[in-house]
C-alpha cells in the first residue's frame, strides 16, 4: 500500500509583524497517509492542525521538513490537479452563484465545458443544493456555503481529498450526508485526509488518526491501536491501604465507594505492581476488569484537561 | 508542455472572475454611470467657454475626464485586488487549486485591464455623444489620444498591484498616487533641473531627490496628448506604439516584483 501524504519532520514558525516574536505552531510533524484510507487529523484548537493542512496545500511555506502530495510537491501544478481541498470556513465569491464559482474552478482545472457542467449539475445535486444552484452565494447559509464548499473539493475527481473540519455549520441531517459521502469516496478508492473535532465521526469513519497538540504529534494509528494504548484497569479493592495511595505509579483515579471498599483506576502496564502492592499491604482484591478509553477521553487527556469521569487522587 | 497550454487559460479564468466581481460591484457601477456623466458634463463647462473656444474645451476636458477616471478606477480597484482575496479569505479556494500565484496575480491584472477598456469604452461613448450633440467635429486622432488615456491606467494598475501585494489598501492608494502625480510631473522636473536658477539649483538635497524621482518614475506625461489633440499636432499609431511599449517594459517590472512579494507570502 502507497503512502500519497508523506510528512517528515514538518515545522512552522510565524513571526509577529512588529514585535519579530517566533511562534512555534508546528513542532516537527510526521506521518504518513496510505493510498484508499480515511485519515483522522484530531487535535484541539490552536495544535496546529489547520496550519499543517495549509502547508499540505501550498498555501504556507515550511520552515522545516517536507511534505510530498501523490508523490509531489504540494502546490505543484501537477500535484493540485489530483487533489480536492475545502478549507476551514470556506469564503467564497459571494456575488457569484454556485453554477458560476464551479464553473471558474472547472476551468481552472481545464475540465472540458460539457463535463463541467455535467459535474457541476452532479455534486450540487449529492451536496444538496439542486434548487439553490442559481442563488447568488451572498444569500447562503453557514450549511450551505458549507455544501457548496464540499462540492468544489471533488469537482476534478480528485484521488486525494483534504477536508478542514467538514462537518463545521452543517445540521444533523448534513452531517449524516457528508459522513455518507466521505464512506463513498473511500469505497471509490479515493483516500480522504479530515480534520474535525466530532470524534464519534472520526471514531467512525477512520482507519487511522493523528492526534496534534501544541504543534506535535501526541499520538499515531488506527483507532484501536490508540484505544488499546490508552487501555485501563479498574481494579476493586478492600481494606485500608495503609501508604499514600498518590506514590503508586500508574494510578489515574480512586474512588471511595463504602468506609472499606475503594476502586483504583490504573494504567494498564502499571497494573500488576499495583496488585502486588495492594496483596503486600493484605488488602483483598474484589475485581479487576479491563477498561477501555474512548477516542474523546483521549483527546481530552492528549489536550491536557485530564481524566474524564476519573475523580482525582487522594491519598 | 501540457502546462504551458495550461497557462493562458487559468489566467483567463480569473480575469473572468475579476470581470465579473467588476460588472456586479454596485460601487463599480456607480463609478462608471458617474463617469459617464461626468464626461457629458463637459457640455456644461463648454457652455461657460467664450463661443470659438467651446470645441476646444469639450475636446479638452473630455479626453481630461476620461484619462482621469481610468485612473481613478485603476487606483480604487487595483489596490484591492490582492488585499480584498487576503482578507476575505478567497484566496485559500484559488490557490489550492492547480494555478501558480504568478497566474492569479496575472489572471487579476488582466480582468482589471479589460474592466478598463470596457470604462474607456462606455466614456467615450458618452464623449462622442456630448461632442456630436454640440456639433464639434471629430478629430482624427482621437482614438490615439484614448488608446493613450487607456495605456497609462494599465501602468497605474501595475503599480497599485505592487503595493497591494504586500500593504493595506489605504497605504497603497497613497503610494499609488503618488506614483501616478510624480511621475506625470516628470517634465515639469526635468525643466526645472535644466535651469541654472531656482530650488533645484541651490539645494543639492533637492536636485538629487528630483534628479533620482526622474530616473525612477515612469514617465507618465508620454501619455497626455491633450494638447496635441487640440492643436491638430498628429499622433502617429507608432507613437502610441512606442507608449504601449514604454507601457509594456513598466508593467513587467511593477508586475515582477509584485510576483516576487507574493510568491513569498505565507496565506495562514
Amino acid at each position: 500500500m502507497d503512502d500519497v501524504i508523506v510528512v517528515d519532520g514538518l515545522r512552522k514558525v510565524f513571526r509577529t509583524p512588529f514585535r519579530r516574536r517566533r511562534v512555534e505552531a508546528v513542532k516537527g510533524v510526521t506521518f504518513s497517509v496510505r493510498r484508499g484510507e480515511i485519515f483522522g487529523f484530531l487535535g484541539p484548537n490552536g495544535a496546529g492542525k489547520t496550519t499543517t493542512l495549509k502547508m499540505l496545500v501550498g498555501l504556507i511555506r515550511p520552515s522545516a521538513g517536507r511534505a510530498s502530495l501523490l508523490g509531489g510537491d504540494p502546490g505543484a501544478i501537477e500535484v493540485m490537479s489530483r487533489v480536492g481541498f475545502l478549507p476551514e470556513q470556506p469564503y467564497f465569491y459571494d456575488y457569484l452563484k454556485p453554477t458560476e464559482l464551479m464553473d471558474i474552478f472547472g476551468r481552472i482545472f481545464g475540465i472540458p465545458k460539457a463535463e463541467r457542467r455535467r459535474r457541476i449539475d452532479m455534486l450540487l445535486d449529492r451536496v444538496g443544493l439542486a434548487d439553490s444552484k442559481n442563488r447568488i452565494l451572498r444569500k447562503f447559509s453557514k450549511g450551505m456555503l458549507q455544501r457548496v464548499g464540499i462540492a468544489q473539493a471533488l469537482l476534478n475527481d480528485p484521488e486525494l481529498v483534504l477536508l478542514d473540519e467538514p462537518m463545521s455549520g452543517l445540521d444533523p441531517v448534513g452531517r449524516r450526508e457528508i459522513i455518507d459521502l466521505i464512506a463513498e469516496l473511500k469505497s471509490q478508492g479515493k483516500t480522504v485526509f479530515f480534520s474535525s473535532h466530532i470524534l464519534a465521526d472520526i471514531e467512525r469513519l477512520c482507519d487511522r488518526v493523528v492526534i496534534l497538540h501544541k504543534g506535535v504529534v501526541e499520538h499515531a494509528g488506527t483507532i484501536q491501536e490508540l484505544l488499546a494504548s490508552g487501555d485501563r484497569k479498574e481494579i476493586l479493592v478492600s481494606g485500608s491501604f495503609p501508604g499514600d495511595w498518590a506514590r503508586l505509579p500508574g494510578i489515574h483515579g480512586i474512588d471511595r465507594m463504602g468506609p472499606q471498599v475503594t476502586r483504583l483506576l490504573v494504567e494498564s502496564g502499571f497494573a500488576n505492581d499495583i496488585l502486588r502492592a495492594l496483596l503486600d499491604a493484605r488488602m483483598e482484591i474484589l475485581q479487576v476488569a479491563d477498561r477501555r478509553i474512548s477516542l474523546e477521553e483521549l483527546f481530552v487527556r492528549t489536550a491536557g484537561v485530564g481524566p474524564v469521569g476519573a475523580k482525582e487522587v487522594t491519598s | 508542455m501540457k502546462d504551458l497550454l495550461g497557462i493562458p487559460r487559468r489566467i483567463a479564468a480569473i480575469s473572468r472572475n475579476t470581470f465579473i466581481e467588476a460588472a456586479r460591484n454596485r460601487a463599480f457601477v456607480g463609478l462608471g454611470i458617474a463617469a459617464m456623466g461626468l464626461v457629458a458634463s463637459s457640455m456644461a463647462v463648454s457652455s461657460l467657454a467664450i463661443a470659438d473656444q467651446m470645441a476646444r474645451v469639450l475636446i479638452d476636458f473630455g479626453l481630461f475626464a476620461i484619462s482621469l477616471l481610468e485612473v481613478v478606477i485603476a487606483v480604487t480597484m487595483g489596490v484591492i485586488l490582492v488585499y480584498k482575496e487576503v482578507d476575505k479569505k478567497t484566496f485559500y479556494l484559488v490557490l489550492s487549486k492547480p494555478i501558480r500565484r504568478s497566474e492569479v496575480l496575472a489572471g487579476k491584472f488582466f480582468g482589471l485591464v479589460g474592466v478598463l477598456a470596457i470604462a474607456v469604452l462606455l466614456m467615450t461613448v458618452a464623449w462622442v455623444g456630448s461632442l456630436i450633440l454640440r456639433s464639434v467635429p471629430l478629430k482624427p486622432d482621437m482614438p490615439q489620444a484614448l488608446v493613450l488615456a487607456w495605456l497609462q491606467a494599465v501602468l497605474i494598475t501595475s503599480v497599485a498591484l505592487f503595493f497591494s501585494s504586500f500593504s493595506s489598501p489605504i497605504l497603497s492608494g497613497v503610494f499609488t498616487l503618488g506614483v501616478y502625480l510624480a511621475g506625470s510631473s516628470v517634465p515639469v522636473l526635468n525643466d526645472l533641473l535644466s535651469l541654472k536658477k531656482g530650488a533645484l539649483a541651490s539645494s543639492e538635497a533637492a536636485r538629487f531627490v528630483a534628479q533620482t524621482a526622474t530616473a525612477v518614475l515612469p514617465d507618465l506625461s508620454i501619455f497626455n496628448v491633450g494638447k496635441e489633440l487640440i492643436l491638430g499636432i498628429p499622433i502617429s499609431w507608432g507613437y502610441v506604439g512606442a507608449a504601449g511599449a514604454y507601457c509594456l517594459g513598466w508593467c513587467l517590472l511593477f508586475f515582477g516584483l509584485a510576483c516576487l512579494i507574493f510568491e513569498r507570502r505565507d496565506f495562514a
